[in-house]
């Protein structure tokens, strides 16, 4: 194991062997998994075990539907606000280092949000009914 | 940086009058002021930052010079000259007008970034900044389904090639341990980072996708010719002078003491981009799709700028963008005013509407190069760049002879206006204030044609 210490000492691209070694661990252990799966599982192939499973009801028709554009309006904003979220875990965790500073900064972050949040209901995106 | 915050807020302050108004053309009149609002307070900047002393912002993430100021100051003049052009024909692409006059605000701070950054992680917030509204402005067209296709094929190979930047950024920092782009430590070590060397293979690639350089053109055509009209004029002129612009910076200051390394690579890209670009140029039908396979040769003499690595390609990187901006601005236009976008669309305009046919004469004078016109000075000074650079005569003598190729198709439209027969048929009756705008491009072109040193006086 002498050589991988000596990895991290030297600046070369030999320091990137270690990722290296693991990337072809990580996809050998997939390859391995999967074929020995295949080749050792026993196969009973039945109509009712190739069927769709949906919770038991029987499938009916094509998933691939057109469906309203609202749920994917819902979706996106749901993202943005997912996004804020991920700004205040950290900005909670250092709220005491970051001060004053931190305390405007993200002031700012939120009235934009707001501006933002504002818009949203003035253009009636959350309205389900026409 | 004033103008960063400006142009934010003013995009916001867009995107509320979109709810007031009722109507469509105060808007375009409330654009209009906010611009001048954003141009006045770039001049402002200008006035406040000496030429000697950069100023360092947020850490040093932003370092604002003269040049960037100036560049800034110039984009926006620019798209305000394209909102008082084409602000009639925003109005007509849908309902949201005031939404599309907000994503051209933030596009603008898009602009500002990328012309200031000081850091990898700038660069690639303002390549965000200003792509990410242009998705949105090439499938404003909803109805239609080739606007879609603009924009889903311009959003996935925009999104793709973001990859492909931030892998470059990443293997960079892998080499280097700095996202400072004048602190990059192969600057002073004189032995090779192979891991560098890939890195500025990998951000050059994605530069080059994004002013659509070959091999990585092959969206614009489909992009520009798919988009609605009015926002095609501003994708291929401003956005892609800032993109010019970025890619010049953080050649010239980062690895433009590496040139040895990639002016090669960069030489033979250019090379194909001024090749393609004109030879399937000449094949087009349409008018429109000329325009963008003109685009992309136009950027093969953009990249002269950046090949040159010296004091002169920065002045002709600006002078190339006004000039180039401009006169498409210009040509888009009339184009819009036509019914019919084929070369066949132009027949006896001339006769029709004179006027008309004069200024996108001039305009296709000053995209094919013809002295006194804006984009002679402005090949001039790329060309003049590159021979000081020295190495690469072989590329001056094969753009000239491209250039040469470029005066086909440009003057394909010129001889349809005024020696075809025929009755071009007009979408909408061309104004006053068209009249007195078009003029007044046509007025500038020339006066850049004439005195170039007018872009290069405030530096």
């Amino acid at each position: 194991m002498k050589f991988l210490l000596l990895a991290v000492d030297q600046n070369t691209p030999f320091n990137y062997f270690p990722v290296a070694l693991q990337l072809a661990i990580a996809i050998g252990f997939v390859i391995v998994m999967m074929a020995a799966t295949h080749l050792l599982g026993p196969k009973r192939k039945t109509h009712d075990k190739l069927a769709n499973f949906e919770s038991g009801i029987p499938s009916v028709g094509n998933a691939r539907q057109p469906m309203a554009i609202k749920y994917f309006l819902v979706a996106i904003l749901f993202v943005l606000f997912d996004v804020e979220v991920i700004f205040f875990y950290p900005y909670a965790v250092n709220f005491r280092e970051l001060g004053k500073d931190g305390f405007y900064a993200v002031l700012l972050f939120v009235g934009f949000f707001f501006c933002g949040f504002f818009y949203i209901i003035k253009k009636k995106a959350l309205e389900w009914e026409d | 940086m004033k103008a960063i915050i400006a142009t934010t807020i003013l995009g916001i302050i867009m995107m509320f009058a979109g709810i007031m108004a009722k109507e469509k053309k105060p808007l375009t009149t409330l654009a209009t002021i906010l611009l001048v609002i954003l141009l006045g307070v770039n001049i402002w900047d200008l006035t406040n930052t000496s030429s000697l002393a950069p100023e360092s912002l947020f850490n040093n993430m932003l370092r604002i010079d003269r040049y960037a100021l100036w560049f800034n100051t110039l984009m926006t003049g620019c798209t305000l000259l394209y909102v008082l052009l084409v602000g009639r024909e925003i109005q007509k692409v849908g309902e949201h007008v005031a939404e599309y006059f907000a994503l051209i605000f933030f596009i603008l701070c898009g602009v500002y970034l990328l012309s200031c950054y000081n850091n990898l992680l700038i660069l690639f917030i303002g390549i965000e900044i200003m792509s990410i509204p242009q998705y949105i402005l090439a499938g404003s067209d909803k109805r239609n389904l080739k606007s879609s296709e603009a924009s889903l094929k311009y959003f996935l190979m925009g999104a793709f090639t973001t990859g492909i930047l931030l892998m470059g950024i990443t293997l960079l920092y892998g080499a280097t341990g700095s996202f400072n782009i004048v602190s990059f430590s192969f600057l002073q070590s004189d032995h090779l980072n192979t891991l560098a060397l890939a890195g500025i293979l990998f951000i050059m690639m994605a530069f080059s996708f994004k002013v659509s350089a070959a091999p990585m053109h092959m969206w614009t055509p489909d992009v520009y010719d798919g988009s609605p009209t009015a926002f095609t004029a501003y994708m291929a002129t401003i956005v892609k002078a800032a993109a010019f612009f970025a890619f010049l910076r953080l050649f010239q200051v980062s690895f433009g003491s590496l040139s040895s390394h990639w002016t090669f690579v960069l030489a033979i890209i250019t090379a194909a981009t001024l090749l393609v670009g004109n030879l399937t140029a000449v094949f087009q039908q349409s008018v429109k799709r000329m325009l963008a396979y003109s685009s992309i040769a136009q950027a093969g003499f953009m990249l002269f700028a950046i090949l040159a690595v010296n004091a002169v390609a920065w002045q002709g990187i600006i002078i190339y963008a006004v000039a180039y901006s401009i006169a498409t601005i210009g040509i888009f236009t009339v184009l819009m005013k036509l019914k019919d976008y084929t070369y066949d669309g132009f027949n006896g305009l001339a006769k029709k509407e004179p006027l008309l046919a004069f200024v996108s004469t001039i305009f296709l004078f000053s995209l094919a190069g013809i002295p006194l016109t804006a984009g002679f000075m402005a090949k001039y000074y790329v060309l003049q760049a590159l021979i000081q650079q020295g190495s690469l005569l072989w590329l001056v003598i094969f753009g000239l002879l491209m250039a040469s190729i470029s005066v086909y198709y440009y003057f394909r439209v010129i001889i349809a206006m005024y020696f075809k027969q025929g009755a071009a048929e007009l979408n909408s009756p061309v104004s006053g204030t068209d009249k007195f705008m078009l003029v007044f491009t046509c007025f500038l072109v020339i006066l850049l044609g004439i005195f170039p040193q007018l872009l290069l006086g405030n530096i």
